[in-house]
């Protein structure tokens, strides 16, 4: 058994021991504790009976005794250092004090002596007085003396008593100045006796001084000395009472180890028994539990296999569950994030939208009034085009007749040449040769040119009086379009012309009243083609061949209804009387007017009932608008004619002369050239002989003057000799 | 006649020739301290080129040298050293002080000449450590607790002291008074004057003078013995507190001349005047001087009323009655607490005169009437206005030819006053029964811790009874100030 085991066995006996001898308070014993208290109680009780009855003040007392010791050396020292300073301070003042004893004595001695000096001389001078008072009598006395011994007597014994007078005076200054002197003296003495005073205040100063330094730390040291003391008694009692108790904790301790010691060996005892009691209960127990356990382990396997089973499954699903929710999160920030994107996208574009929508209206207002400026322009440019194309006409005949003449000039020239050459140079009989075109004055005009009114005015007079067939030829070859017989022409116009009254003024129809009814008939035609637009023959033509498409297509139409009801009778019979009234209604203007054309309604056998006319005019009338609209009117005027045959024209007057004309012209070129040259060789040479001639009947003049002159005979050899002497 | 000459020697003289060489020696010391002393004010300040240090080739051998503190090792000094040694040089031209730092400044103060001239350093330095060293320089003996603890004010007293001192009329030039004056006036607060020079004669006057008699001398030196006039002086003192004069002169020797000993009725009007003026005065003695009652009058006159004054000093004069009578209506017009009028000549009259304003007083603390002759009449009139009185805590009466009626009384007022402590009745003739009576007196009294009875005939028995008694007052005197003392501390716990 080890040490420790015994100690710890040790300790509830020690704990026990002192609860056998003296009951303890913790004790398990309720006997015990009573007894403990009660115990516990006196103690208490006796130690306040002491404190009561002064044991503790004992100790106080002596205490006291202890600091009083200090103290009281403390105090002693004070008191005779107090009385040692006292006494020594009288020592010092005693010299002063006996100074000024002296100093009062001698005063009083002076004051005594100064009123016997002061009385003592006033005595003098009193009997000096009489006696000078004698003296001075004893003058008068003396005048009056008339014997000289006399006189000399008494001035002799004037003389004597002044003498003496004179001497007392001198003594008693005598026994002033013996006085001074003595005065003096002592003074000296005086001086002397306070200079030894001085020192010997000095001397018991100094002696003083030495005595309170030396007492002083004699006193001091004796303090120290007392305080030591005391403190080395308090040591030794201290240590004395440190050992007792030491003494008496160490057998303490000795007894409680004994105690200790043997409670030890006892537990040790009880602890081996119970050792032995444990071990088989253990045993008994430890198989038993050996069996749970393993029972229990078995258990715990299988619940560890379900366990397991159940954790994968559900670690599985969370692991489903949480790539689900990422991937819903993911999800939901990608979409947060597309909201977001687009909301921008939104406020951009609706302040994109709005900005745009600021623009295009700006845009528009700066459209709308570029569009009326480009709109006035528009006028202006075809009002100036229109002008242009008028100017251009004029500028375009005035050319063409200009070029035309000059041409013209050319062409007659050529032909002049021409007639010429074969007249003169050929000797051949010159025709002038005819073409269409030298006749032709001015531009090509086609007749498509011609106004509408033209049209009604000609197609109102082909029944009054017949056209040349030539023309109605040309009409045809000019206008193919044009199938529609001027008759058709006629009859429509005239229905118009009825129908359409309400176009003209009612003041123009009164004018028209007196007129003729052909020229009728032509105003008010001319009046409906103003208000209807109509201003070429093109649009007359077309307006007839409206009337014609719409006359067919009335037909059609009513066939068609025929067909559908072919089965009722009556509604044909209706169509019949239809039909039946607008002949009546084709007849009824025709009777209304002159009647001039019976057969017109035979000859149209197309013809249109006059109700229906109106509907065709407000047709054609769109129609021609918008024809109109796609045919600008510049053009219209500028496509008015045709150059087609402007260039065959300027040819064929370019050509007037005929190739093989021009190669005989050629041919009887070179000829004359040759000719030419022969004829000017000949002049040529006809010039040179003409000038040597000339030459020559120059130089014979000259011969002749210098023969003649009379310088040859000056001369030493005359020229002229040596034209003898050698002949040429 | 020996006297002062303008050359400051001594004029060898029929009278001089019996005087002995010492009273020649002694004079002529006083003489020649003069202008060695005055010279310091005016004299050119020694200029030190640099400090020489006499052992400085054995101590360049070592590498340290731990007992200068202001060696260093380094060969070529510091700029700011160089620039406090030029500050130091030429500080008299220069005074750079007060812009340097504090540890520059303790410097150039320590090493600084203590003979520059004081209108560069009166007001410039203040620092106590300069003034200590000129102090220390110039006088063996300094106890600067007798000067407020400042050594300037010590230099600059002392200074003006010497000057005073030393200053001879007609011949030192007033203007080296009044130099000083602005210099030292703010730092002044004592004057202590135990001498005055008389003015100097010319040769020729006096060879009349020695011819003439005395008693004719007297009167024409009256006209032309006046003193310096300290008046003008302490009016341009504005801090000036304790004025301590006697007009007389010091190791005169054997050239003695009572005439050196006057006051003068000029000096004195010239006195008054001064005081009148000088409102901050405290102190204020005049011993030894031969005040007589018109001069005590007319200074009294001029102090009546006076906002300040608390000590009064006239003792060793020639104060008879009337004067008395004047410092009795002094007492009653000022704060006077301490008034010592020892040695005069006050008799019974001016001692019934002080007693009487005494009577009615409430501001004295102490009276000192030392070798007087009141005798008994006066010391009873003493004696019925203590009765009365209860603000005087010391009274002298020491050498007053005193006597048994007088104790009587006071044996009253021992034990009826309980302000008095100290009681002086010394020297008198007090007598045997006076003594028991004081006794008697004594025995009731619990306050009197002195009271002085020797050579007073009192009797030995009395006398120790009465010191029993005195010493057992102190003793309670003692505990109770140790009480008042202790008695804060012990209401703490």
């Amino acid at each position: 058994m080890s040490r420790a085991e015994a100690s710890a066995e040790a300790e509830p006996q020690q704990v026990a021991k002192p609860s056998r001898r003296a009951p303890s308070v913790g004790a398990g014993d309720a006997e015990e504790r009573v007894a403990a208290r009660r115990l516990r109680i006196a103690a208490r009780q006796e130690a306040k009976r002491r404190e009561a009855l002064g044991e503790d003040p004992d100790a106080k007392k002596a205490e006291e005794e202890e600091q009083s010791r200090s103290h009281k050396q403390i105090e002693e020292s004070r008191q005779r250092l107090a009385k040692l300073l006292l006494d020594g301070m009288q020592l010092v003042t005693n010299i002063q004090v006996a100074a000024d004893a002296r100093e009062t004595q001698r005063r009083t001695e002076e004051a005594e002596l100064k009123r016997q000096r002061l009385e003592k001389l006033d005595n003098e001078a009193k009997t000096n007085q009489d006696k000078f008072d004698e003296i001075t009598s004893k003058w008068d006395s003396a005048r009056e003396k008339i014997i000289p011994q006399d006189l000399w007597e008494v001035l002799n014994q004037q003389q004597q008593q002044c003498a003496l007078l004179i001497e007392e005076k001198n003594k008693l200054i005598g026994e002033l100045q013996q006085e001074l002197k003595n005065k003096d003296e002592q003074y000296t003495k005086d001086l002397k006796k306070q200079s030894d005073d001085i020192n010997l205040l000095l001397e018991r100063m100094e002696e003083q001084i030495r005595n309170l330094t030396k007492t002083y730390r004699r006193e001091l040291m004796q303090i120290e000395k007392a305080f030591e003391l005391e403190r080395r008694e308090l040591l030794t009692n201290n240590r004395r009472k440190w050992e007792q108790a030491m003494q008496t904790h160490n057998a303490q301790e000795l007894e409680y180890l004994i105690s200790r010691m043997k409670k030890v060996e006892e537990h040790e005892k009880q602890l081996n028994q119970l050792r032995g009691q444990d071990a088989r209960e253990f045993s008994a127990l430890k198989i038993q539990l050996e069996n749970d356990v393993q029972i229990l382990e078995q258990q715990l396997q299988q619940m560890k296999a379900i366990y397991q089973l159940n954790q994968e499954k559900l670690e599985y699903n969370f692991q489903v569950l949480k790539k689900r929710d990422e991937e819903n999160t993911i999800i939901k920030s990608q979409q947060k994030r597309k909201l977001n994107r687009l909301y921008d996208v939104l406020n951009n574009l609706r302040m994109k939208l709005a900005r745009q929508i600021k623009q295009f209206q700006e845009e528009n207002q700066n459209l709308t009034a570029d569009y009326k400026r480009i709109v006035e322009q528009y006028r202006d440019v075809q009002k100036t085009m229109r002008q242009f194309a008028t100017i251009n006409t004029q500028k375009f005949l005035e050319l063409w007749l200009m070029n035309e003449e000059e041409a013209k000039g050319l062409m007659r020239k050529v032909l002049d040449a021409d007639r010429i050459i074969h007249t003169q140079q050929l000797g051949l009989l010159w025709s002038e040769p005819s073409y269409w075109f030298l006749n032709n004055m001015g531009p090509i005009i086609q007749k498509g040119n011609r106004t509408a009114t033209a049209l009604a005015q000609e197609a109102l007079e082909e029944s009054n009086q017949p056209k040349a067939e030539d023309t109605e030829e040309a009409e045809d070859k000019e206008r193919p379009l044009q199938h529609i017989s001027l008759k058709t022409v006629k009859k429509i116009l005239e229905l118009l012309c009825d129908e359409s009254g309400f176009l003209i003024e009612s003041k123009m129809l009164s004018l028209l009243q007196p007129l003729d009814r052909n020229e009728r008939t032509l105003m008010t035609l001319d009046s409906v083609f103003m208000a209807l637009d109509i201003d070429s023959e093109a649009d007359v033509y077309r307006l007839v061949d409206y009337f014609l498409k719409f006359k067919a297509q009335q037909d059609a139409s009513s066939q068609g209804k025929e067909k559908t009801v072919e089965k009722d009778e009556d509604a044909c019979e209706e169509i019949d009387g239809e039909v039946a009234k607008e002949e009546d209604g084709s007849t009824a203007p025709e009777e209304k007017g002159k009647a001039l054309l019976p057969s017109a309604a035979l000859l149209s056998s197309v013809c249109l009932h006059p109700d229906d006319i109106l509907k065709a005019l407000k047709a054609f009338v769109q129609d021609l608008h918008k024809l109109r609209e796609k045919q600008p009117l510049g053009r219209r005027l500028l496509d008015g004619r045709d150059t087609s045959t402007d260039s065959g024209y300027w040819d064929n007057l370019a050509h007037i002369i005929s190739a093989q004309k021009l190669k005989l012209w050629d041919a009887l070129e070179a000829a004359l050239e040759k000719y030419y040259n022969i004829l000017t060789q000949r002049l040529k040479l006809l010039m040179k002989n003409s000038s040597l001639q000339q030459q020559n009947a120059e130089l014979h003049l000259l011969l002749q003057q210098y023969c003649t002159s009379q310088m040859n005979d000056k001369l030493l050899i005359p020229p002229t000799q040596l034209m003898e002497l050698s002949p040429p | 006649m020996p006297t002062v000459n303008s050359t400051g020697d001594c004029q060898p003289e029929a009278d001089c020739a019996s005087t002995s060489s010492k009273g020649i020696a002694s004079f002529s010391h006083v003489k020649m301290q003069e202008p060695v002393l005055g010279d310091t004010s005016v004299m050119p300040p020694p200029v030190r080129t640099s400090v020489v240090n006499p052992a400085a080739n054995i101590r360049h051998m070592r590498r340290i040298i731990a007992e200068d503190p202001e060696w260093s090792l380094a060969i070529v000094p510091h700029l700011t050293e160089l620039c406090l040694q030029y500050i130091i040089i030429n500080f008299e031209k220069k005074p750079i002080l007060n812009h340097l730092l504090p540890e520059h400044k303790k410097r150039v103060l320590d090493r600084i000449s203590t003979g520059l001239p004081l209108s560069v350093t009166a007001n410039l330095i203040s620092d106590e450590g300069y003034w200590k060293r000129c102090c220390t320089e110039r006088w063996t003996v300094c106890d600067v607790s007798c000067y407020g603890g400042s050594w300037k004010q010590m230099f600059f007293e002392r200074h003006l002291e010497n000057i005073l001192k030393y200053f001879v009329p007609n011949v030192t030039d007033p203007d080296r008074i009044l130099d000083v004056i602005p210099l030292c006036k703010d730092y002044v607060r004592k004057l202590e004057i135990d001498q005055f020079l008389p003015p100097v004669k010319l040769d020729e006057k006096k060879e009349e003078e020695d011819l003439s008699d005395s008693g004719s001398d007297v009167e024409i030196d009256e006209l032309s013995m006046h003193h310096y006039d300290i008046g003008g002086l302490i009016v341009a003192l504005p801090h000036l507190e304790e004025l301590n004069l006697s007009y007389g002169v010091k190791d005169c020797g054997m050239n003695f001349e009572w005439k050196l000993f006057n006051f003068t009725s000029k000096d004195c009007s010239n006195l008054a005047k001064g005081l009148k003026k000088c409102q901050s005065l405290k102190v204020f003695k005049l011993t030894r001087s031969k005040v007589d009652d018109d001069k005590a009058r007319l200074l009294i006159r001029n102090l009546l009323d006076h906002p300040c004054l608390v000590e009064l000093d006239f003792s060793h004069n020639l104060i008879g009655d009337r004067g008395a009578r004047a410092i009795g209506k002094l007492m009653n017009h000022s704060r006077l607490e301490i008034l010592t009028l020892c040695n005069n000549q006050i008799r019974p009259p001016g001692a019934q005169a002080i007693a009487h304003a005494l009577a009615k007083n409430a501001t004295l603390i102490s009276l000192n009437l030392r070798l007087n002759c009141i005798e008994d009449e006066g010391g009873q009139a003493i004696g019925h206005a203590l009765l009365s009185n209860s603000s005087l805590r010391s009274i002298n009466l020491a050498g007053n030819e005193l006597s048994e009626p007088t104790a009587t009384l006071f044996s009253l007022v021992l034990a009826q006053n309980t302000a008095l402590t100290s009681i002086n009745l010394s020297c008198n003739h007090i007598g045997l029964d006076g003594g028991k009576q004081l006794l008697e007196g004594m025995s009731d009294n619990k306050t009197m811790s002195e009271f002085d009875l020797r050579l007073a005939e009192v009797g030995q028995e009395s006398e120790y009874l009465i010191n029993q008694t005195l010493r057992a007052n102190q003793e309670i005197a003692r505990l109770k100030t140790l009480q008042q003392s202790n008695s804060p501390q012990e209401k703490l716990p």
